[in-house]
């Protein structure tokens, strides 16, 4: 027997880039975050080869869930081939191994920053989103020792308030993305910034969404059929963006999360924000055969 | 035939509120010493003393924001049972925003200044559970009217408002959920003469409508006499005389009370 | 077919980051080496803020990101991590120390004496334009005293404590592994003495030095004096399995001890990072010396100066902002219109 054949062949990088202690702790933290759904449960974050605040969190939990039997998608914004989606596929397909695609149907992780995608995720999938600020509180609260007391004691009266005082000054609540929803009944956790549109997607869903924020190195679960519900009173309804009734100037897609685009004229045209969803709308309008799934949102309205 | 004469009666009232041996001391310095405190439902008890005689100290452990060395502290409510300050972070906290509402001397320390007025009162309400905006809305404005705070105000943040009218928002905050129990500490201490006399007025007229308990901690004697059925005297720590108001303030036996009294007059 | 603006981000992307390295050019040993000679403060400060002791990747980091400070430091802590923890090294101790530089402000005279060492404190800010004329600048040579100081000397607030002018922190009982070990667990408040230490020695110099300054300004309750300031070098002591203990080598360190007068007592603040880098010692040790108490929210608060002067999340959290921010936007943006949309205010309706 010798050394070298008790040893691996040396190689520059780990597999999956982290190292095996730092895939251990997060898979200890992801299990715990799973058991105490919405909490936010401390972790190491190491650094990766990117810039904190550019997913660094989420890169972290997919470079430990994936293998190379499963398969990738990457989405920025809603769009798969932003610079900073293309430019993390990349780096996850290179030291995974794991295939990629655009295709929401096809993709076993999704690794998503500030979107969830139109169609319906399945109990085998796992949404992981980049969550610049993990603490919901933190507008009412900057300490986060404090914060992290509030949440203990399931303390929200201050973040309550805060609807209240957005009604009286200016009618309805205000909070735009990142809107603070209570998931099981128990923690306020923030969605991560996606829009108003996609919380309802959270609730009672079949998928695993994972919440990662590398820089404040806080990870948090949604477990498949976990109540998340948006913090709301009880006489003032919760308000999604006003996108129902909107049509994509492109795919003729209609009643999804559109992005405005301003136009020459002073007036606004819209397009699907799901890029993939609004490639492969426009595929089937030319005829192409293509695998559309079912969509959580149904002309415009999430059926209750 | 003999006279039959019935046993003196006692009126048997349980207490609402009963602190006992309550010490506490900061380093070599007695804060408190052997203290015991009875307020029976809908008696103003009045605390008066000079400052560092641990009045306010005693205030805020009934407000549990400060737990004694030794001493026991219950309030006679349905399924309260036990020394209050035993109770567990999240136990206290429910207790103070639901049954005990208190009105600071510095209203910076009860009031967040720049909210709106309603929405420092209905703080109190979803705290509690209330999560109907118009209930909200219109029991915030139950409780700024009952403590007489001018309702074309009724969003203006504390911040923007006078002394008088801080100490009002303050109340109102106070008994939105109707407490069992109302402290005051120095109610009414930094305001002109003339604003003390109305927030004076405000809490009298609440008092006998909705005989509210309360616990008024003051060095002003005219804020005790006007407010207190009772009186506690104290002194580096320690009760030095306790009675009704009137007998206290006209027959004062213990030699500091004599000095207090006659210091006011 | 282009569905986003976007599209054929791949191709932007390698293009751009192709612009960013042609202005650096070929990059080989030479450079790294050059590097490594002509900026050893600044090869320190990086490495300081990296946590990471090797020159040659620290030269390295420099040259391959151009200077760009953050980016290098970024480039060595994505290196750092992935490497395994082999072993802990013994502790060091001041006396061991092998000092360069040593200087009190406290006192004129200390035991040990005070070693100016190497500094440009004292030099006039000239600027050597000779240089771009064709003068090269030759540094004069360095002239050896009668008598060499000593390489190890006790420290000053050892000799404080003899004479019962401050308590020196009781050192905690903790062993190698035991250690509590920043980079691999989060940082949580109240935060343990030797996260804090960590935490200060790989902060960001300027960081550090602008929360320091406010604390020197006056934002901060204590007024420091520097009580020793030293750089040196520490041999790194590890032991082998056997049992045996030999140094690995030796790292340049600087550490600063600040004091002021807290009660009847000395207040004391540390800070030690690797490499030699006064200011930010100075900086951090401050901090230190004012986070005792210090209320929540304020610049000497740990919490609050920890978190903002940790130079990768901060950095990385500002250049997050080019990032697209549309979907955030649109959603604020309904908000506000639908707002503005409303001619009645609830608030202003009569309460029923």
């Amino acid at each position: 027997m010798s050394l070298k054949s008790l040893t691996k062949p040396w190689q520059s990088m780990s597999y999956g880039f982290l190292d095996p202690s730092a895939k251990r702790e997060l898979r200890r933290k992801m299990l715990k975050s799973v058991a105490v759904p919405g909490c936010q449960m401390p972790y190491a974050s190491r650094e990766v080869p990117m810039a904190r605040g550019w997913g660094t969190g989420a890169l972290q939990v997919s470079l430990t869930l994936l293998n190379p039997q499963m398969c990738v998608k990457v989405i920025d914004q809603g769009a798969d081939d932003s610079v900073n989606a293309a430019s993390i596929r990349r780096f996850l397909a290179r030291v995974s191994g794991a295939p990629t695609t655009l295709d929401t149907l096809e993709a076993h992780l999704i690794q998503s920053r500030h979107r969830i995608p139109e169609e319906f995720l399945r109990e085998d999938q796992i949404l992981v989103l980049q969550v610049p600020n993990p603490e919901p509180l933190r507008s009412v609260q900057p300490n986060m020792s404090i914060a992290r007391q509030m949440h203990a004691d399931a303390d929200y009266g201050r973040m309550w308030l805060q609807l209240y005082e957005q009604i009286v000054r200016s009618g309805r609540i205000m909070q735009g993305a990142s809107y603070p929803s209570m998931v099981n009944g128990r923690h306020v956790m923030t969605p991560s910034p996606i829009p108003r549109w996609d919380v309802p997607k959270l609730n009672m869903s079949k998928h695993l969404t994972i919440l990662s924020a590398g820089r404040e190195k806080r990870i948090f679960a949604v477990p498949p059929y976990t109540r998340v519900e948006p913090l709301v009173f009880d006489d003032v309804p919760y308000q999604v963006e006003d996108h129902g009734a909107l049509t994509c100037k492109r795919s003729g897609a209609k009643g999804f999360f559109m992005n405005e685009i301003p136009q020459d004229d002073g007036t606004s045209a819209f397009e699907v924000s799901d890029s993939e969803y609004g490639v492969k709308s426009i595929r089937q309008r030319d005829g192409e055969a293509v695998n559309l799934g079912g969509t959580w949102y149904k002309h415009g309205e999430m059926p209750k | 035939m003999s006279m039959v004469i019935d046993a003196p009666r006692i009126v048997t009232t349980k207490p609402l509120l009963v602190v006992r041996g309550v010490s506490k001391t900061y380093g070599k310095v007695v804060a408190l010493h052997d203290v015991a405190v009875t307020a029976y439902p809908g008696e103003v008890l009045g605390i008066v003393g000079e400052s560092g005689s641990g009045k306010s100290t005693l205030l805020r452990m009934m407000n549990l924001e400060e737990t004694p060395e030794f001493g026991s502290y219950t309030l006679d409510l349905p399924d309260l049972r036990g020394n209050l300050f035993n109770l567990d972070r999240f136990a206290r906290r429910m207790l103070c925003a639901t049954r005990i509402g208190i009105v600071y001397q510095n209203p910076h320390l009860g009031l967040l200044m720049t909210h709106s007025s309603s929405g420092n009162v209905a703080e109190r309400l979803l705290i509690a559970g209330e999560r109907s905006f118009a209930t909200l809305r219109a029991k915030a404005t139950d409780a700024l009217d009952a403590s007489e705070f001018p309702l074309d105000r009724l969003d203006a943040p504390p911040i923007e408002l006078s002394g008088g009218m801080q100490q009002r928002v303050q109340l109102a905050k106070a008994i939105a959920l109707e407490p069992a129990l109302l402290l005051l500490d120095e109610p009414t201490t930094g305001l002109d003469v003339s604003v003390q006399a109305l927030v004076l007025d405000t809490l009298k007229r609440l008092q006998q409508g909705r005989q509210i308990t309360m616990v008024v901690v003051s060095h002003d004697l005219g804020v005790i006499r006007t407010l207190a059925d009772r009186v506690m005297v104290m002194r580096s720590g320690r009760v030095v005389e306790e009675g009704l108001v009137d007998q206290i303030f006209q027959d004062p036996q213990h030699a500091y009370t004599q000095q207090l009294v006659h210091a006011k007059l | 077919m282009a569905y986003v603006a976007t599209r054929g981000g791949e191709r932007a992307i390698k293009q751009s980051e192709r612009l960013f390295r042609a202005a650096m050019g070929k990059i080989d040993a030479a450079r790294v080496t050059e590097v490594k000679q002509a900026l050893p403060y600044l090869v320190d400060r990086v490495m300081g803020e990296a946590s990471l002791y090797d020159l040659d990747l620290a030269a390295l980091a420099l040259a391959q990101t151009g200077g760009e400070l953050y980016e290098a430091v970024l480039l060595l802590r994505a290196w750092r991590t992935t490497q395994p923890r082999l072993c802990v090294a013994e502790p060091v101790q001041q006396q061991d120390l092998f000092t360069h530089r040593r200087i009190s402000a406290a006192f004129k005279d200390i035991p040990g004496g005070q070693v100016l060492g190497p500094t440009p404190d004292y030099a006039h800010r000239i600027l050597a334009t000779d240089v771009l004329e064709g003068t090269p600048f030759v540094p004069e040579p360095v002239e050896p005293g009668a008598k060499p100081s000593p390489a190890y000397q006790p420290s000053v607030s050892a000799w404080q404590a003899k004479n019962d002018l401050v308590d020196l922190p009781k050192p905690e009982s903790l062993h190698g592994n035991d250690i509590p070990d920043l980079t691999r667990e989060p940082l949580l408040f109240p935060s343990k003495r030797a996260h804090t230490l960590q935490s200060l020695a790989r902060a960001e110099t300027g960081g550090v030095l602008a929360l320091g300054y406010a604390a020197m300004r006056g934002y901060g309750q204590a007024h420091p004096t520097v009580n020793e300031l030293r750089l040196a070098e520490a041999e790194v002591v590890v032991k082998h399995p056997n049992g045996t203990a030999f140094s690995a080598g030796r790292v340049k360190i600087s550490q600063a001890e600040v004091v002021s007068k807290q009660g009847e007592k000395l207040g004391l603040g540390f800070a030690a990072t690797m490499g030699w880098n006064e200011v930010k010692c100075i900086s951090a040790a401050t901090l230190d010396l004012n986070s005792k108490g210090a209320p929540k929210g304020t610049p000497t608060e740990e919490e609050f100066f920890l978190y903002h002067t940790e130079g990768v999340e901060s950095s990385g959290f500002c250049i997050h902002f080019k990032l697209p921010h549309y979907v955030t936007f649109q959603s604020s943006l309904d908000a506000m219109r639908d707002a503005k949309a409303k001619s009645v205010d609830v608030a202003k309706e009569p309460v029923k």
